[in-house]
This record gives structure tokens, C-alpha cells and sequence, in this order.
């Protein structure tokens, strides 16, 4: 592609929806020279197929994309202490209670009547 | 003539127009595959081929369940003088072949498409109040995936039309050519009053006039002729002889072949 092709043509970024309840998700970019063509390229290059309820397509310019200096910045420490992973135990402990319970009486009935 | 006959004669010749048309701007259309603007129109157009050519297959089907003969044959092994298309949609998309030196032009491609479409939205929403229950039922079908067509030649159109100095005289230039042939869309041929009558479709005059309603929004005034031929009544340019030869090519090989 040529110099001049490159301003002319711009990256967008596609994005749609199964049905009207499932979440947005990105599918792929495409090169357009502006939002209504970028929507029907989308339209055909990408769900011919399958149906679609909703499509979005943005250019990729308008999206807000970290930078590697803000990656860099996003590394932090081992937060594990934050996390809830210490009671992951209680679950079993609940099983083995109920568990407990259940007598041969219980489960087979009789007896009392 | 008995009535029934007569409404038989008319349906079967509505069908052929309707299958005709698509079937021919279906193949103009397969001949711009790898030679549209860029990669995304490519693909996206040669869908849209597909589906008009899905369309036309629907249309044959019907013919083949009223007794016109196997869909193959009427595809493939029809002389030139018993197609019913207009001859917008015979005509080629600029100088040279598919093969050799393709010099296709765009503008025209996007004005004929652009037209035709919206003529065939016409031409089925007047069919969906038809008389004929099958051939509604197609024309409903067919018409989801027409909207999507009509959004995608409509956004090219206006587009180009807006555009640089350049691209606005080629359209121009395009849609000169186009209106010479439009009429020929329009007509019904030699039966065509009858069909009106028999209400399978309203007359030509009023899907004109419906036609040129939307289009005024767009502010353009041409007027519809019908220049090269008469494809309704099967008067041809020689480009539907050699789009058929290339069309049937394999077919015609070992016609006796099993698909």
C-alpha cells in the first residue's frame, strides 16, 4: 500500500453481539476510509454467515490503548494477601458436616414411623 | 384464452424476468473478484454475488416445480433469445475480459448495481401483495437479505457522489449510461398488461414512479429509456451470448455429466 493509500485508509476495529443480552465482543479490524463504509465491510466480510444482533465498528485512533511505558506502570507487587484464596477450605469443611448427618437411618428411612 | 392458461403464461414469464435479471447481474458481479477497490470491498461484493445468484436459484426452482425443465438446463442450456433480463444487467463492466486487460469501471458498477437494487425492492414489495402465494413467499425471503444490499450500494453511491470533482463526473457519466437502459428493467415485455391485470405485479408506471420517488431524495433527473434491445421479449446486445458461453462453458462440455 502506498503513502497516500495509508491516509486515505483507516484501521477500525470491529466488535458485535450474539444476541441482544450476550456482551460486546471484539472480532477483528478491517481498512476503511470512513465509519459508514467500515459498517458495511463489517457487515459482509465478517458475518455472512452467522447471525449477528448488533455490530459496532470504531476507529482504532478514537480507542485509548495502553502504551508500553503504562504497561511498565501497571506491574505491581504479589497481592495474594487480598485475595479470598485463604477460605477456599470452607467448602469442604460445609460437605464433610452434611455429610456427617446423613445416617443410614436418614437415607434408607424406617425405623421411626 | 382460458384464464388459467393466460395466468399460467404470465407468472412462468414474470418468473424468467425476475430469475433473468439476477442470474446475469450475479455473474457481471463474479467477474469483479480479485479487481474491486480493495480487499474488503472484494469480499464483500462477491458475497453479494453469491446471494443474488442464491436468488436465482430460487426463482428456477419454481420454474422447474411449474414444469419449465430441470434448473441446469434452464441456466445453462438456453439459447440467448429466451432470456428474459434486461439489458442493464447483460452489459459488461468495462473494456477488456476477466482474462485479459480487465478495464472494469467502478462508478458504472456502483450506479447499476445501486439502481437495479433499488428497482428489485420495488418490483417485490409490489409482488408481496401478489396473487401467487409460492412466488410471495420467495420474493419475502429474498428481500431480508436485499435490505443489506440496498445499505451497501447506497453508502457507495452517495459517497462517490459526494466526493472529489472526478468521482462525481464519472458518476454522472455512469448514470447516463445507466438511465439509457433502465426502462428496460422496468418493462414487463410483449404480456406485461396482462400481468398487471391478473394483479401478479402493479403496472410498470406506477414501480417507475415509486422508483423515482426515493431516488429524488437524492436529487437527480434523468430520464428512463430502453436503448440497446428489448430484453423482456428476448432482444439481446451479443454480450448475453458470450456472458452465457462463458457461464455454461464447463456444462456444455459433457452435457450429459451428473452434478
Amino acid at each position: 500500500m502506498s503513502h497516500k493509500d495509508s491516509l486515505f485508509y483507516e484501521v477500525y476495529e470491529v466488535f458485535s453481539k450474539k444476541t441482544d443480552t450476550s456482551s460486546l465482543q471484539h472480532q477483528f479490524s478491517l481498512l476503511a476510509p470512513n465509519q459508514e463504509l467500515a459498517f458495511v465491510m463489517a457487515k459482509e466480510n465478517f458475518f455472512r454467515r452467522e447471525q449477528v444482533a448488533d455490530i459496532w465498528v470504531v476507529k482504532r485512533d478514537h480507542i485509548k490503548r495502553m502504551s508500553q511505558e503504562e504497561k511498565e506502570a501497571m506491574k505491581h507487587l504479589e497481592k495474594n494477601y487480598r485475595e479470598t484464596k485463604g477460605y477456599g477450605y470452607l467448602k469442604k469443611k460445609w460437605r464433610q458436616y452434611e455429610q456427617e448427618q446423613l445416617t443410614e437411618k436418614d437415607i434408607m428411612g424406617g425405623g421411626e414411623g | 384464452m382460458d384464464e388459467s392458461i393466460e395466468y399460467r403464461e404470465c407468472l412462468i414469464e414474470l418468473i424468467y424476468q425476475l430469475a433473468d435479471d439476477d442470474f446475469l447481474l450475479a455473474y457481471r458481479g463474479s467477474e469483479w473478484l480479485g479487481l474491486a477497490p480493495h480487499i474488503e470491498e472484494d469480499v464483500a461484493f462477491a458475497s453479494i454475488s453469491q446471494d443474488l445468484m442464491g436468488h436465482a436459484a430460487l426463482y428456477y426452482g419454481l420454474l422447474e416445480e411449474l414444469g419449465e425443465g430441470k434448473i441446469d438446463h434452464l441456466t445453462h442450456n438456453r439459447s440467448p433469445e429466451y432470456f428474459r433480463n434486461a439489458i442493464l444487467v447483460e452489459l459488461p463492466n468495462g473494456t477488456g475480459t476477466y482474462l485479459e486487460n480487465p478495464s472494469y469501471d467502478w462508478a458504472f458498477t456502483v450506479v447499476r448495481n445501486y439502481f437495479y437494487t433499488l428497482a428489485k425492492k420495488v418490483r417485490l414489495d409490489s409482488i408481496k401483495k401478489s396473487s401467487y402465494e409460492p412466488l410471495q413467499h420467495i420474493v419475502q425471503k429474498i428481500s431480508i437479505e436485499m435490505s443489506y444490499h440496498m445499505m451497501h450500494w447506497e453508502v457507495w453511491f452517495k459517497q462517490l457522489i459526494s466526493s472529489t470533482a472526478e468521482a462525481k463526473s464519472r458518476m454522472e457519466e455512469a448514470m447516463s449510461i445507466v438511465f439509457e437502459e433502465l426502462g428496460g428493467v422496468f418493462s414487463y415485455g410483449r404480456i406485461g398488461d396482462r400481468m398487471a391485470r391478473l394483479s401478479l405485479i402493479e403496472s410498470e408506471e406506477v414501480l417507475k414512479e415509486r422508483w423515482m420517488v426515493y431516488l429524488n431524495k437524492e436529487k437527480i433527473q434523468y430520464s428512463m429509456k430502453m436503448k440497446q434491445g428489448d430484453g423482456r421479449n428476448g432482444i439481446h446486445t451479443p454480450h448475453l451470448a458470450e456472458a452465457l458461453a462463458t457461464l455454461s462453458e464447463v456444462y456444455q462440455s459433457v452435457p450429459t455429466a451428473e452434478w
